[in-house]
């Protein structure tokens, strides 16, 4: 193989670890996608470490090093990118072809914000249904989940705007379902906040990080549950003060 | 009761299904999630609020059910476990309690937050330990039958 053959498999490897990490999946994953693909190029003393914020990679006497800023959850990427993986391990691709195929899934877009606005209303909906909610408190919890998908296109582009987003969530959840139940009694005001916080409190499962601390990987593990509870902290903070600002302004106005 | 699981069952699918579009899960895999979702909540109504089971042992038994299920379609679909497990889930998450530890909080009751807050969190853990649990058993299954490739070690031979 010749030098830019090998620099060609390498950055291949590398992009397809770098989708996996920013896409959410588990850090034994991002490994194992990297040397998979290492075996189908045939490199030799291939070493490879992801952290969540992290790649290293080495082969064939070169390193590379990769930082990881922007983070989300975008499983059909995940699933491409194992699929090209696989079929890179058999023997199915060369490395350009593995190259730009992976360039494909970096740049297809995810759902588009209808989508994902119709999704998260129901969610909320539907949740607000497991605790307790009627017809009422479905219809206002559709409301809740279209105002909270609605302003986190605002925080995309900062650096941890999940963390402000969530924070805006909880916050827009608690003061539009009390403003709500004050025009109108509408059924189940706790059923609705609960709906309406749900889509945003899915990280709390924390099963990427139990995975990863489970398979050896106690950094990123730790490194995962930490945030995920400033994540569930950031929708707690949210919630609370529209709660505050609701019962401050309840003596005021209604 | 009959009631009770129809609206749990429509609820959690509808929940499931949202869930998985936010995670832009691929789409072949949202109405297998959302069913493995809905299966997973209906087992965790049936055993706490049917047979009378404790809160926790609910929540582990019916992530463990949920986990082997989504361990199992991933296999047979060929795709990684994550995509169902996560949203698969998702109904299990204990947003009520949650939100009153929040509530007592706000209302200035401490004894009621601190207690909320605990159920919380001993629901998160037994759902963690139950998904941990099966992760485990199922990677040692996979590395028996050799189709998980073991982690590469320091090899003195190939460092040369």
């Amino acid at each position: 193989m010749t030098e830019a053959e090998q620099s060609c498999a390498l950055d291949a490897l590398c992009s397809a670890a770098q989708l996996m990490l920013e896409n959410g999946a588990e850090t034994y994953r991002v490994e194992e996608t990297a040397r998979r693909m290492a075996t189908g190029f045939r490199l030799t003393g291939v070493s490879v470490a992801a952290l969540p914020t992290l790649i290293f990679v080495e082969a064939e006497g070169k390193t590379r090093i990769l930082r990881i800023s922007r983070r989300g959850t975008n499983m059909t990427r995940i699933e491409r990118t194992n699929d090209i993986s696989r079929r890179v391990e058999h023997g199915g691709m060369t490395a350009q072809e593995a190259g730009r195929a992976l360039e494909q899934v970096a740049r297809a877009p995810g759902a588009p914000q209808r989508t994902l606005l119709l999704a998260s209303a129901v969610t909320s909906a539907s949740f607000s249904l497991l605790f307790g909610g009627g017809p009422g408190t479905f219809a206002v919890a559709f409301l809740i989940g279209l105002a909270v998908q609605a302003v986190q296109p605002l925080f995309a582009r900062i650096e941890m705007g999940v963390l402000f987003g969530n924070f805006a969530g909880g916050f827009i959840t608690a003061v539009l379902a009390q403003l709500l139940a004050a025009l109108f009694a509408y059924g189940d005001v706790n059923a609705a906040i609960v709906g309406g916080i749900m889509p945003l409190l899915s990280g709390l499962l924390m099963t990427t990080a139990m995975r990863d601390t489970m398979y050896g990987d106690l950094i990123s593990g730790v490194t995962r549950a930490v945030e995920a509870l400033l994540l569930a902290g950031a929708v707690a903070l949210g919630v609370y003060v529209g709660l505050t600002v609701v019962s401050m302004m309840g003596g005021v106005l209604l | 009761m009959i009631r009770e699981l129809l609206v749990g069952a429509a609820g959690a699918f509808g929940g499931t299904i949202g869930l998985a579009c936010l995670l832009n899960a691929p789409r072949r895999t949202l109405l297998p999630s959302s069913l493995i979702g809905v299966l997973g909540y209906v087992l965790y109504l049936l055993l706490s609020r049917g047979m009378g089971q404790s809160l926790i042992f609910s929540y582990f038994l019916s992530t463990v059910v949920i986990a082997v299920i989504c361990e199992i379609a991933a296999r047979v679909m060929r795709t990684p476990t994550t995509i169902f497990l996560l949203s698969a889930l998702v109904p299990l998450v204990p947003g009520y309690s949650f939100y009153r530890a929040m509530l007592a909080l706000v209302e200035d009751q401490g004894a009621a937050a601190a207690a909320y807050g605990l159920q919380a969190v001993q629901i998160v853990g037994a759902i963690a330990v139950g998904a941990a649990v099966t992760s485990v058993v199922f990677r040692a299954l996979g590395m028996r039958r050799g189709s998980i490739t073991p982690r590469s070690r320091f090899n003195p031979r190939e460092a040369k």
